[in-house]
């Protein structure tokens, strides 16, 4: 079995003077770990995406920037307070402006064809990205990482992980156990997801379905908010930090299945640990073309991701 | 001869006549005058060279409104399918001393093959999961347009600097006619006219009618018996064949290329546009390249009257959109449909109809409570 991995990898191994995984296991565990770190950040953020397409079916390109824009207020917030009050005073309030972008902005076009949707978030990325730049300037500022996450890296061999990353991926499983929770044991989450599948009916049984709309926006909106807050804390705080990952976000969500928050999670570490890989095993020039290969693959044979439902329609 | 004398033709052979004597127009002083002018107030640049490129943009969006527009796919990485035809025309003009009509057309064929190919797989894919996949294309570009360890395609293309050519001259025979910015005008807008014409008849015969169709309902093509896969591949070839003399033209008139020419900004701007333009149409598409080209000048005018503007000009941007999709729905053309097909009494009444839009904003509707007969809750209409 090893001989014959070992066989199938070897022609991708030729531009690299790393050792193969089976020679030298050390080197292929770390890079594994450190691409579930910055998987972990894709799937946060991948989740958000997921909470809104599940509530609206649409693909919010706004995503990223809604979330940078949260976390300059989470940085205005801890000039006056400690890390975990801002944190939770931002959530709070990523989850009112995510409510209110649903009931004033997305509302008038909820009858429209898809794509106007899709344009309309558009139109939000280039608001919040420009108002941010105005506001705040386009150099990067330093921002507090909490207290617990400080401290030197847990080691294990040789392999290493920061505190904040594993931080990060149990702040992830705890979003996503929150949601399964909500989604599958509350009267709350299943109106969403009633409202979702069939708004007429949902209606018809006493829904308030604008009002779950709005929620699922809001919900959303906060869990970007906490992704947004994590990568700051991790890198810097500035206006581009979230558009290369919202890409990849999205690429993770489209990987696990657009409507499935455990998919969004594990596709969003996948295309970490790909990228990683790649980028030790093959070349750091095509870490981001093998990442998007495996996706398109996956695709291939599972149209609507991992663990995406596929939609059945009746004609 | 009563045709020729409806005003929608006598609009269309007025714009043809102005393409064809445009470039010399701009010897005439009164309409430099007016250009000048408009250019001053609203920020909207004329220039020759700037309608070559719009010229450029309305043939690439064109083909992408035939595959979102019409087919109903949808593609953010339109930009990817331009570069490929950009790339294979300005390799050939560099390396080789092809003909530039021939490396355009040898952009688009290439382009198309590469449309095929992606139309293939796409055929699987649809809604979000078709976006997400094509959005993949146009970022994974410059890594691939970089790339020089594994196969060594940053020879061709140039890497990261990309392909500078040599300026295009006039050809000596129309020496004295016209000067090098003219020759450009009339090479670009020629093709560009010959594929608006192309795509009209394209959109009017069994194909387009198939393609409706299929975008309409898959199922319901099916059953008229339309081959859905073999129509939808025939929409990404058609549209990256579009796309591929598009990224030619592009060549041809800028003498230059880098991965930076085709970002993945610029790739969704161009779905924005047709959108904003107006989908399932021709005329859409022109207006859509009038605004993906005139559209920065336009808020930098705004920007410079208005100083705190400046800052804020994607904000602009984000919010003409927004506003264009609540109170414009089917786009610009889309509008002009409306207006068309008013008699002259209604036209009042339509004007107004962006207001008629924003009353029937659910917010507004809650606030001014002229919602359809709901009864009011209010104190004071209690029996």
């Amino acid at each position: 079995m090893e001989h014959l991995i070992a066989t199938l990898l070897q022609p991708l191994l030729l531009f690299t003077d790393t050792p193969p995984p089976w020679e030298d296991p050390e080197i292929f565990l770390q890079q594994v770990v450190t691409g579930v770190s910055i998987g972990s950040i894709y799937a946060i953020l991948g989740l958000a995406v997921v909470l809104i397409y599940r509530s609206t079916n649409t693909v919010n390109f706004a995503q990223g920037e809604m979330a940078m824009f949260t976390t300059f207020i989470a940085w205005s917030f801890m000039l006056r307070m400690d890390f975990w009050p801002a944190f939770f005073l931002t959530t709070l309030v990523a989850f009112f402006i995510g409510g209110a972008l649903e009931v004033f902005v997305m509302r008038p076009v909820e009858h429209a064809p898809p794509l106007n949707s899709v344009v309309v978030t558009l139109g939000l990325f280039a608001i919040f990205s420009s108002v941010a730049l105005w506001r705040y300037g386009p150099l990067p500022r330093p921002f507090e990482t909490p207290a617990i996450f400080d401290g030197a890296p847990f080691t294990l061999g040789e392999i290493t992980i920061s505190r904040l990353n594993l931080g990060i991926l149990g702040i992830a499983l705890l979003i996503m156990l929150a949601l399964f929770f909500l989604f599958n044991y509350t009267k709350l989450g299943l109106a969403m997801r009633a409202t979702a599948q069939n708004p007429t009916a949902s209606q018809l049984v006493g829904i308030n379905t604008s009002r779950m709309l709005a929620l699922g926006w809001g919900l959303s909106a906060s869990v970007g908010a906490i992704a947004g807050m994590l990568t700051a804390a991790s890198q810097a705080l500035s206006v581009d930090m979230m558009v290369g990952i919202l890409i990849f976000a999205f690429a993770g969500a489209v990987l696990g299945g657009l409507d499935s928050p455990g998919g969004a999670i594990i596709g969003g570490i996948s295309v970490g640990i790909i990228k990683s890989l790649s980028a030790t095993y093959i070349s750091p020039q095509v870490d981001i073309i093998a990442a998007f290969v495996v996706i398109i693959a996956v695709l291939m044979v599972r149209p609507t991701g991992l663990f995406g439902k596929i939609a059945v329609r009746r004609v | 001869m009563k045709g020729l004398l409806r005003p929608r033709t006598l609009a269309w052979i007025a714009l043809v006549l102005t393409l064809i004597f445009f470039p010399y127009f701009h010897t005439w002083t009164g309409f430099a005058w007016f250009l000048g002018n408009l250019q001053k107030y609203t920020g909207i640049n004329l220039s020759v060279f700037e309608v070559t490129s719009f010229a450029v943009w309305v043939v690439i969006l064109l083909g992408l409104n035939m595959l979102t527009g019409y087919s109903g796919q949808i593609s953010l990485g339109h930009g990817a399918l331009v570069a490929v035809g950009a790339y294979i025309t300005a390799i050939l003009l560099d390396r080789t001393g092809t003909p530039v009509a021939v490396a355009i057309l040898a952009g688009g064929i290439g382009a198309s093959i590469v449309g095929f190919g992606i139309g293939i797989p796409a055929l699987r894919l649809s809604g979000p999961y078709l976006a997400i996949a094509t959005l993949a294309l146009i970022v994974s570009l410059p890594q691939l347009l970089k790339l020089s360890d594994i196969v060594n395609i940053a020879k061709y293309t140039g890497g990261a600097s990309g392909l500078d050519l040599p300026t295009m001259h006039a050809p000596e025979a129309v020496d004295g006619v016209m000067d090098d910015r003219q020759w450009l005008y009339y090479s670009t807008m020629v093709p560009a006219v010959i594929m608006t014409v192309l795509a009209w008849n394209i959109i009017r015969s069994r194909i387009g009618r198939a393609f409706i169709a299929i975008r309409d309902s898959e199922i319901g093509a099916q059953q008229m018996g339309v081959n859905v896969a073999r129509y939808k591949t025939l929409a990404f070839g058609l549209s990256s064949l579009y796309a591929g003399i598009g990224g030619g033209l592009f060549v041809y008139t800028q003498d230059f290329v880098s991965p930076e020419s085709f970002g993945t900004f610029q790739s969704i701007t161009l779905l924005v546009a047709i959108v904003i333009g107006g989908l399932a149409s021709i005329l859409g598409s022109i207006l859509a390249a009038a605004f993906f080209v005139f559209q920065a000048g336009v808020i930098s005018e705004l920007a410079d009257n208005l100083p705190a503007v400046d800052r804020l000009r994607w904000a602009i941007y984000g919010t003409v959109l927004i506003l264009v999709m609540i109170f414009l729905p089917g786009g610009a053309s889309g509008f002009v449909q409306r207006i068309g097909r008013l008699k002259k009494s209604d036209l009042a009444a339509n004007v107004r109809s962006p207001l008629a839009a924003l009353r029937a904003h659910p917010i507004i509707q809650k606030v001014t409570g002229a919602s359809s007969g709901a009864p009011e809750d209010g104190p004071g209409t209690g029996a």
